[in-house]
C-alpha cells in the first residue's frame, strides 16, 4: 500500500531542469520560513485519489438518502422549533462560504508548496472543502422552501455587518503567505478551535431534530479529523525544519488563536441563546474543548518545540462567563438588520442561564432583560436606532469589556500615519499594531455605510442592498417563521405547507 | 513589525477622513449604561455645533433607552480629559477629530 501510494502521489514529482526551483515555487520564501528537506513531511493519511473518491461517494450516497427522506416526510416539522433554524442561518451565511474560500486556498497550496507530500495533502483537503460547501448548501436548501433567512447567503456573506466578522477573518488568512495560512486555517481553525467552531453547530442539530445537518456533520467528521491531523503535521513539520521557524510560528499562533477565538463569539451566543434545546453551555464547551484538551493536552506536547500557549489566552479564559451574554444582547438589539431573528429569553431559558452562569447572569445580565421586559410591556422592543463602533481587526461591534471589569467597555486606540484606529481588546490591538498596513484596509461595514457604499443612507436602503426581505430578521415572536410554524402545527390539514405567500 | 509580503505593500486606509468630505466619524460612549451594547458611531460635519450634534444625532439615538433623560447632568470626556461643551461650539472647536471617542457619563 505504501509503495502504491508513493507511486501514485510523490513519484509524480520531478526536479526542474531548465528553470530555477525558486521560479517554480516563488511564494515559499518571503515569510522567512526555512525548509531544508520537504521529504520529511509525513502524510497523515495515505489516500490515493482513487480510494478517496470512492470513499467520499459512499458518504455522499448516505447523506443524500437522508436529505431525500427528510424532505419527502416534511421532516422540518419535527424540529424543536422554527427558531432553532437561526443557528443554521448563521451557519449557512457565515461558515459555508468559508468552506469555499478554504477550497480555493488549499488548491493554491496544492500548486505552490515545494514538496509533493504537502501538495497532495492540500489537494485532498481542497476537494474536501468544495464537497463540504456543496453538501452544506444541499443540506440546508430544503429549509429555504419554508423559512426566511436562507435565500441570499452568498451575497450577504460579502455585505452584511455581522458576516464581515467571519469573512474578514478568512480574508486575513487568504491574503497571508502559504505557511501563515497553514497555521491560521490548518492549525488554529481546524485543530485548535474546531471543537468550538464547527462541532457546536452539529451537536445543536442533533439535539434539535435536524437530522440532515447532523448527517452532514457525520459525513464531514472523517474529513475534519484528517484536516486536524494535517494541521498538526504542518506545525510539527515547520518547527522541526529549523529553529528559526519557532518564533515566526509562535507569533502566528498568538495572532490566529485570538482571530479565531473572536469568531467563536458568534458560536457562544448560539449555544447559550439560539438553541431551543441546549447542548451544553459555552463555558462548559470552552473548558472542555479548549482549556482541557488544548491547553492541557496539545500545548503540553508543543512545549517540546519551545511553543507556549497563545498570547492573550488569559483574556479569553476571563471572558468565558460573560462572552455569550454580551454577544447575544448585541445581536438582540441589532437583529432588525440581520438575516436571522432573536427574541427575549423566557423564564425557563433565564433559569438555565442562571444555573450555568451562577457568577454572572443574575448579577450582570438579568437586570438588562428585566428592563427589556418592562420595555416590552410598554410596547417597546429594543432595536438600536443607529450604528455601532466596530473593532478595526475583528470587526465585531465594540461590545467587549475590560478583562478585569465586566461593566466597563474595553476601548483600545492606536495611531498609524496620523489616523486613529480603535480595537476591542488587548488581543486585537496587538494584532493591529503588528501589521497596521494590513488592517487599515479593513472594509468596516459601518464606515462603508457612512461612505455611501451600501445602497443608500437609510436602514431600508441598506437592508435592500443586503438582500434582506420581510421575515428574514427582527423579532422572532410574531415573525413569518413563527406564524407559519404555529399554523402548520395547529392545523389538522397540512396540505398548505410551503404554499404560504 | 510590518507585513511580510512578496512585493511593495502600501495601501491607503479605507476609513480615512478625506473619504467623508467635510464630515468625520464621531463615537459616543454611553459609560456605565449597558443598555447600549457598544459605543455609537455617527457621521457628523466638523462644523456642526454641539447643540445640533446633541439634538439631531444623540437624542434620537439615545431616547430608545426608556430611562434616557436628556436633561440629566453629564460628564463628557475627550482624549482622557473632561470637557464642558457649549451648544454653540462646533465639534472642531471642541477638539473632536475623526474617529474620536467621546465619553459620556450621567451624574447620579
Amino acid at each position: 500500500m505504501k509503495q502504491r501510494y508513493e507511486a501514485l502521489t510523490r513519484d509524480l514529482d520531478w526536479e526542474p531542469s531548465y528553470v530555477a526551483k525558486s521560479d517554480v515555487f516563488p511564494h515559499t520564501e518571503f515569510e522567512g520560513i526555512k525548509i531544508h528537506d520537504w521529504s520529511k513531511w509525513e502524510d497523515p493519511f495515505r489516500l490515493t485519489v482513487d480510494a478517496y473518491t470512492k470513499y467520499q461517494a459512499e458518504k455522499d450516497k448516505r447523506l443524500y438518502a437522508v436529505l431525500d427522506g427528510f424532505a419527502q416526510s416534511q421532516g422540518h416539522l419535527t424540529l424543536t422549533e422554527a427558531s432553532y433554524l437561526n443557528a443554521m442561518k448563521l451557519f449557512l451565511q457565515g461558515v459555508t462560504p468559508l468552506e469555499y474560500q478554504a477550497h480555493r486556498n488549499f488548491a493554491y497550496l496544492a500548486r505552490h508548496l515545494n514538496g509533493p507530500g504537502p501538495r497532495f495533502a492540500a489537494l485532498c483537503q481542497s476537494i474536501d472543502e468544495m464537497r463540504h460547501t456543496q453538501t452544506e448548501i444541499h443540506t440546508l436548501s430544503n429549509y429555504n422552501k419554508y423559512y426566511g433567512g436562507f435565500h441570499n447567503y452568498l451575497e450577504q456573506h460579502d455585505r452584511v455587518w455581522y458576516l464581515s466578522v467571519p469573512k474578514s477573518f478568512f480574508d486575513d488568512a487568504l491574503t497571508a503567505g502559504p505557511f501563515e495560512f497553514l497555521i491560521a486555517i490548518g492549525f488554529s481553525f481546524e485543530y485548535l478551535l474546531t471543537n468550538l467552531l464547527f462541532v457546536p453547530f452539529m451537536s445543536g442539530a442533533s439535539f434539535n431534530g435536524d437530522l440532515p445537518t447532523m448527517t452532514f456533520g457525520f459525513s464531514a467528521q472523517s474529513d475534519e479529523s484528517r484536516h486536524m491531523t494535517l494541521g498538526l503535521e504542518a506545525i510539527k513539520f515547520l518547527l522541526e525544519q529549523d529553529e528559526a521557524n519557532v518564533p515566526i510560528v509562535q507569533a502566528w499562533i498568538d495572532k490566529w488563536f485570538w482571530r479565531g477565538y473572536r469568531v467563536t463569539a458568534l458560536v457562544a451566543q448560539m449555544l447559550d441563546y439560539m438553541l431551543p434545546r441546549k447542548v451544553m453551555s459555552w463555558k462548559e464547551a470552552f473548558e472542555l474543548y479548549f482549556e482541557e484538551q488544548m491547553l492541557g493536552g496539545l500545548f503540553q506536547d508543543l512545549a517540546f518545540y519551545g511553543i507556549t500557549p497563545p498570547k492573550h489566552v488569559d483574556d479569553a479564559i476571563a471572558e468565558k462567563e460573560i462572552l455569550s451574554h454580551q454577544v447575544y444582547w448585541t445581536l438582540y438589539q441589532f437583529s432588525h438588520a440581520a438575516a436571522f431573528t432573536t427574541t427575549f429569553p423566557d423564564a425557563d431559558a433565564q433559569t438555565w442561564l442562571a444555573e450555568n452562569y451562577p457568577g454572572t447572569f443574575d448579577k450582570l445580565y438579568k437586570p438588562l432583560w428585566d428592563k427589556e421586559a418592562r420595555n416590552l410591556e410598554n410596547g417597546g422592543r429594543h432595536f438600536v436606532r443607529g450604528l455601532p463602533q466596530l473593532c478595526q481587526v475583528c470587526q465585531i461591534p465594540m461590545l467587549f469589556t475590560e478583562p478585569d471589569d465586566p461593566t466597563t467597555l474595553c476601548q483600545r486606540e492606536s495611531v498609524h500615519n496620523g489616523e486613529k484606529f480603535q480595537t476591542c481588546s488587548n488581543g486585537c490591538q496587538w494584532i493591529f499594531e503588528r501589521e497596521p498596513e494590513k488592517y487599515v484596509q479593513a472594509w468596516l461595514p459601518v464606515h462603508q455605510i457612512y461612505q455611501g457604499n451600501c445602497g443608500g443612507p437609510t436602514v431600508p436602503d441598506v437592508l435592500a442592498w443586503y438582500g434582506i426581505q420581510e421575515g428574514d430578521g427582527g423579532e422572532y415572536k410574531g415573525s413569518v417563521d413563527d406564524t407559519n410554524w404555529k399554523s402548520w402545527h395547529n392545523a389538522a390539514d397540512h396540505s398548505h405547507i410551503g404554499s404560504e405567500a | 513589525m510590518t507585513v511580510r509580503s512578496i512585493g511593495a505593500y502600501d495601501f491607503p486606509s479605507r476609513s480615512r477622513q478625506e473619504l467623508y468630505g467635510d464630515d468625520q466619524l464621531v463615537h459616543l460612549w454611553f459609560q456605565e449604561n449597558p443598555w447600549f451594547c457598544a459605543s455609537a458611531c455617527f457621521r457628523a460635519p466638523k462644523a456642526m455645533t454641539w447643540g445640533d450634534f446633541w439634538n439631531a444625532l444623540v437624542v434620537p439615538f439615545a431616547e430608545e433607552d426608556p430611562d434616557f433623560d436628556p436633561e440629566a447632568r453629564r460628564v463628557f470626556t475627550l482624549h482622557g480629559a473632561q470637557f464642558e461643551p457649549r451648544d454653540d461650539q462646533t465639534l472642531e472647536e471642541i477638539g473632536v477629530e475623526h474617529k474620536d471617542v467621546i465619553g459620556m457619563r450621567v451624574l447620579v
